[in-house]
């Protein structure tokens, strides 16, 4: 990017697919001339070369003219970001009163994590845990002071990891809190190929911030495309001067990112997470897995058929994405969803952000106002919120360019294409039940639209991309929307799914029984799904 | 055709996944827990049947002093001292330690940690090749002479046997269908199995079974009943399920089917990590795919094969879900499918971008 090309390729090479974007320069500002995505296998070169053919077969001109050619691909320059399969921490301490905290670190920091604390496990359970081979490094801390429950486990413990150290010299080894006074036991640190880290204590509020970082640091390669996305979205944030939040469900991870305008701050605020068990279908879906995914499933499946189905999306994440395999990916990408927001519990206020931007492949087969309900019927929080969904994937790739300037730069140029608008979701809290409980008039270019607000249902109101209206509320007793009130005008914008008012419960309640559940998740997910029929 | 022609004549073959038939030389682990004696050595060659390790069960916490001037190192070997013997070196050990010794896992006040088992089990190597790693605890990694071909999970212990096709590709083995004459054979089932047959085959002594698709509550219950098997005092040889495919059924690929069929009567084994099945047999040499064959990797459709035509670019599918396309000529005739439910085949493995 430093070489002022007239056209880029964003590649984001994920373990299930390969989204190439190609960008270039016309009329003095960065578009988005076509994105394509492929299975992973199959390689992003290809995807990049089918895209620059596509282009070249569309519209040649324009291919001239921001200087692009099939037969000088490798000239084109590319901004890549790819992801890869989790790595897996052994995280160990005193008592599970200090384990938690570390573990609640790990999980937030993109590592696959399995624990055990010396109040559960004796030292050979815990030898076996920590020379797991699938294991590739060791969290293991303390309080900072070490609290009187694991005090008298910890010379014990570090004994047991610094011998387990010495066994496996290729473990990146962590030590938080108080254990850091045990680093003596590692011997001569500088000599193995491992590293032995210090850590911040982390602790039931703080979840040892610093400690995260390290973690975060570790666990993701600094060409990471969850770790650049998050950069982008606070880039985003920063532009549009608005909060935005980001959640992507992918094949190996779910990633949560809350950013804040920096409204005149050096450090942008941004709060995050890559959670792999939120990934959209774990390798070995538990029952827990399974309950969630039942349990936003519009398919007639029992648990076996389920298990099944979710293995195979597992295997062959592209195979089957057409018919009842678009429902699938919506219910396992409404459970993992949960799975995020419950690991990531407490990292945002209860306040709705401005923006929500949707990422990854759980969302990449439904059409747009569907997607906008299975974010909806998940991200339940009183307020009116804007939807998007990165539909090519350029959030990491741009994330991933270095300079801050250059970076705001192409955002900005790409502000139009970057998103899909999906719509805006209205969702007032603490509605009384009855016939209904007030009235909205929409004041659109195209004229006003009235509604009677009927609790427990969705109203759709068309309002297209791009296109912008004033939401006013009428109710007749007060509700949570943003504040308390009767009365709301909110301004609200067009897209695929025009707007959206959600007046289900908060947080949303369904029929216990499955048939039922079924059905009414069928009737809410058919009245938006245009082509479900075909 | 040749995978350039296909390409450069704008067919768009290269945007199918492809699925290597056969890889040479793969790294087969065998895992290991604390307690468990290595046999071998990093660098030596083992053949079929050669002792990888000697596995414990039922392996305990003991504690142990080393004799004076003796220096200790996690994972080293712990041998308690012929009874009788006194003096200063005199380990104190408690518990089943006392009797078959055990590896040392932790210094732990003025002695060590000990993790000592009973019952020893010996590991044979069920290939031939050259051990390239040995950690004490944690595994043996051996690379194994010949080439494999992959499945998607195996699932007992890494076993060894002639190999015999039981049936078709798109058929099943049922429990009628097997008896003691089959008995040290690695079989090929078609497109499912259930967990009553391989509990079957386990007892009537076959070594393995290889299977296009294994479903989840038959998994379960056959894990279930590995594990009881497991436990039990006199157990079995060791038995293996290699699944190619997934979860649910469909044919064994066409390609893969040649070359079994080619393999039927020779020595094969079955490794669980990385899951595959391997052969050293240089005389064996399977065809090469058709270029333009596909098949159909997952879905109602799951194991379909047929020509490739052309790529068609975007296009609506069921429920109006638009995806990449391509046209496929199968037996009933030509059909539009989505590029992502698609695999090819290649011999040998695919070179890394």
């Amino acid at each position: 990017m430093t070489r002022d090309p007239r056209a880029f390729f964003a590649l984001d090479t994920g373990a299930a697919t390969a989204s190439a974007a190609l960008v270039a320069r016309l009329a003095g500002r960065w578009r988005l001339l076509g994105a394509l995505a492929l299975p992973a296998a199959v390689g992003g070169e290809v995807a990049c070369r089918t895209l620059l053919e596509r282009l070249v077969g569309a519209d040649p001109g324009m291919a001239a003219a921001v200087g692009v050619d099939p037969a000088a691909l490798d000239r084109i320059p590319t901004v890549a970001v790819r992801s890869g399969p989790p790595r897996q921490v052994a995280v160990v301490a005193g008592s599970e009163r200090a384990l938690a905290p570390l573990a609640r670190s790990a999980v937030r920091a993109g590592w696959s994590v399995r624990q055990g604390s010396a109040a559960t496990l004796d030292p050979l359970a815990m030898s076996r845990l920590l020379l797991d081979p699938g294991v590739d490094a060791i969290l293991a801390g303390a309080g900072d002071p070490p609290g009187a429950d694991e005090r008298g486990a910890l010379p014990e413990l570090a004994a047991l990891v610094a011998a387990v150290a010495e066994r496996r010299p290729d473990l990146t080894i962590v030590l938080a809190g108080a254990l850091t006074d045990e680093l003596a036991r590692f011997g001569d640190v500088a000599s193995r190929p491992g590293e032995v880290l210090l850590g911040a204590a982390a602790t039931a509020s703080a979840d040892g911030h610093g400690l995260g970082e390290l973690l975060s640091e570790l666990a993701l390669p600094p060409d990471d495309s969850r770790r650049a996305a998050i950069v982008g979205v606070t880039t985003l944030a920063e532009m549009t001067a608005r909060r935005v939040e980001y959640v992507e469900i992918g094949f190996d991870a779910g990633v949560r990112a809350v950013a804040d305008p920096t409204l005149g701050r050096d450090e942008p605020a941004v709060q995050s997470a890559v959670v792999t068990a939120a990934a959209l279908a774990p390798p070995e879906p538990d029952d827990a897995v399974l309950d969630r995914v039942l349990g936003w499933s519009t398919l007639n499946l029992d648990r076996h058929r389920l298990r099944d189905r979710l293995r195979e999306l597992r295997i062959n994440p592209w195979a089957g994405a057409a018919g009842d395999g678009a429902a699938l990916r919506l219910a396992a990408g409404r459970a993992a969803l949960g799975r995020l927001m419950d690991a990531t519990e407490g990292m945002h206020g209860s306040a709705a952000p401005d923006l929500v931007v949707a990422g990854g492949g759980a969302w990449a087969v439904a059409p747009g106002p569907v997607v906008t309900l299975a974010l909806a019927d998940v991200l339940r929080r009183p307020g009116a919120t804007q939807y998007a969904y990165d539909h090519a994937r350029l959030l990491g790739p741009l994330g991933s360019i270095a300079d801050p300037d250059e970076r705001r730069s192409v955002l900005a140029d790409l502000a139009d294409d970057l998103l899909v608008p999906l719509g805006s979701v209205i969702t007032p809290a603490g509605l009384r039940h009855g016939r209904s409980v007030g009235r909205l008039v929409l004041h659109a270019e195209s004229g006003d639209t009235e509604l009677d607000l009927v609790p427990g249902g969705l109203e759709l109101v068309d309002l297209a991309p791009g296109q912008t209206a004033v939401a006013d509320f009428r109710f007749r007793d007060s509700v949570r929307l943003g504040g308390k009130g009767r009365q709301f005008e909110v301004e609200v914008a067009g897209g695929l799914g025009g707007l959206l008012v959600d007046l289900r419960d908060v947080p949303l309640k369904l029929p216990e029984r499955h048939d039922r559940r079924r059905e009414q998740l069928e009737a809410w997910q058919a009245s938006l799904w245009a082509g479900l029929d075909q | 055709m040749s995978d350039r022609a296909v390409a450069a004549n704008g067919l768009g073959l290269d945007l199918v996944t492809v699925r290597p038939l056969l890889e040479e030389a793969i790294d087969v682990r065998f895992a290991l827990a604390p307690g468990d004696r290595v046999i071998v050595e990093d660098g030596a060659s083992v053949t079929v049947g050669a002792p990888l390790a000697e596995r414990y069960r039922d392996t305990v916490l003991t504690e142990a002093s080393l004799p004076e001037g003796t220096e200790g190192r996690p994972g080293a070997r712990w041998t308690p001292p012929e009874p009788g013997r006194r003096g200063p070196g005199r380990p104190v050990g408690r518990g089943q330690g006392r009797r078959s010794g055990g590896e040392l896992l932790f210094p732990w006040r003025h002695g060590w940690r000990v993790a000592s088992g009973e019952h020893g089990e010996p590991l044979d190597s069920p290939v031939t090749g050259i051990v390239r790693e040995v950690i004490p605890g944690v595994h043996i990694i051996v690379r194994a002479a010949g080439r494999a071909v992959r499945g998607i999970v195996a699932l007992g212990g890494a076993a060894r046997g002639r190999l015999q096709l039981a049936a078709g590709p798109s058929g099943e083995l049922r429990p009628g269908g097997l008896d003691v004459g089959l008995a040290d054979t690695i079989l090929v089932v078609g497109a499912r199995v259930d967990a009553e047959t391989l509990t079957r085959a386990r007892a009537m002594g076959v070594r393995g079974i290889v299977v296009a698709g294994l479903s989840s509550k038959e998994r379960r219950d056959f894990l279930a009943s590995e594990a009881r098997q497991r436990a039990a005092l006199h157990r079995l040889p060791p038995f293996a399920v290699l699944v190619l495919d997934g979860a649910v059924r469909r044919s064994i690929a066409g390609p893969v089917v040649g070359l079994l069929e080619a393999l039927e009567g020779r020595e094969v084994a079955i490794v669980t990590d990385p899951p595959a099945l391997v052969f050293d047999e240089p005389d064996v040499e399977p065809a090469a795919p058709p270029i333009d064959l596909v098949r159909v990797r997952s879905g109602a459709d799951a194991g379909r094969e047929g020509r490739w035509i052309a790529s068609l670019g975007p296009r609506r599918f069921e429920h109006g879900v638009l995806l990449e396309a391509a046209q496929v000529r199968f037996a009933e005739g030509p059909a539009v499918v989505p590029i992502g439910d698609l695999e090819r085949f290649s011999l040998g493995p695919v070179r890394a971008e």
